[in-house]
């Protein structure tokens, strides 16, 4: 409990600081920080395996991904984004807010369950090895297939086919 | 004091809603991304939360789900940036706001 309650505001801080920091790549470290957070937050409550994988996908992977995308995309679109209008922020707290608020209702609606409703059991990573392949083999094998469609539909978008592609401007 | 699954949910709300709100404000297209990972996140933090503290205990489901959310979380920002670096290679740009060829 000790832990969320330490890691909690530091998760959020990390995250507005993604969503509102003007330049991107500012914004994708602090996406990258407040994932690895996350990872720490699943390592405190007792998911240790999810806590490993958590930091090795998305802070190793897809925050990296990001990254080196906005270091590939970054001429001139740091000048756009510098310059966010203020009606779009009132738009998105217009929109988001009223969500925001349904949803703190609905959690203080919730109905009292405490830390110690069940004892907690763990699970070992044997466990979930042997769930996952016999009780979901259909779901892991789909999720393989998924895997390999979109990492051959990637490397076909992202390769410069005849090069077809627009020079720099400058 | 709140209870630890509520403060999980609303520590979750949160994320989501500020995933929300980058994708709604953002023009930067990786910079939208960045939100939808933070909500697909938020998602994430709620499988664990019930797993964790929730009123039924059973075996390893919430992990169980988190894995599969992860690994099409991560599909989705290899093929969403994919696509971005394509429309870069075209428009030079990954303004959204610029992207209005098929406008009509």
């Amino acid at each position: 409990m000790i832990a969320i309650l330490i890691l909690a505001p530091l998760i959020l801080l990390a995250a507005l600081g993604a969503v509102w920091k003007a330049r991107p790549v500012h914004a994708a470290l602090l996406l990258a920080l407040a994932l690895a957070l996350n990872a720490m937050l699943y390592l405190a409550m007792g998911a240790d395996f999810i806590g490993l994988v958590q930091f090795m996908v998305y802070v190793g992977a897809v925050a990296v991904l990001i990254v080196f995308s906005l270091l590939i995309t970054r001429p001139g679109d740091e000048k756009a984004e510098l310059d966010r209008r203020p009606g779009s922020v009132v738009t998105g707290l217009a929109c988001t807010l009223p969500l925001l608020v349904s949803l703190c209702f609905m959690i203080s609606r919730l109905p009292e369950i405490g830390a110690d409703a069940h004892p907690f059991s763990g699970f070992s990573i044997e466990e979930l090895g042997l769930t996952l392949y016999s009780t979901h083999a259909p779901a892991v094998i789909a999720v393989g297939v998924m895997l390999t469609a979109v990492m051959i539909g990637a490397a076909l978008f992202a390769r410069d086919i005849g090069g077809k592609s627009k020079p720099p401007s400058e | 004091m709140m209870n630890p699954l509520a403060l999980l949910l609303t520590l979750s709300s949160i994320l989501f809603t500020l995933g929300l709100f980058a994708v709604l404000t953002r023009r930067n297209a990786i910079l939208i991304l960045v939100g939808i990972e933070l909500m697909l996140n938020s998602a994430n933090i709620n499988f664990i939360a019930f797993w964790r503290y929730g009123p039924v205990d059973v075996d390893a489901t919430g992990p169980l789900f988190l894995l599969f959310s992860i690994a099409i979380a991560a599909a989705e920002a290899a093929v969403g940036l994919a696509i971005i670096l394509m429309v870069f290679r075209h428009t030079r740009s990954t303004d959204l706001n610029k992207l209005d060829s098929l406008h009509g």
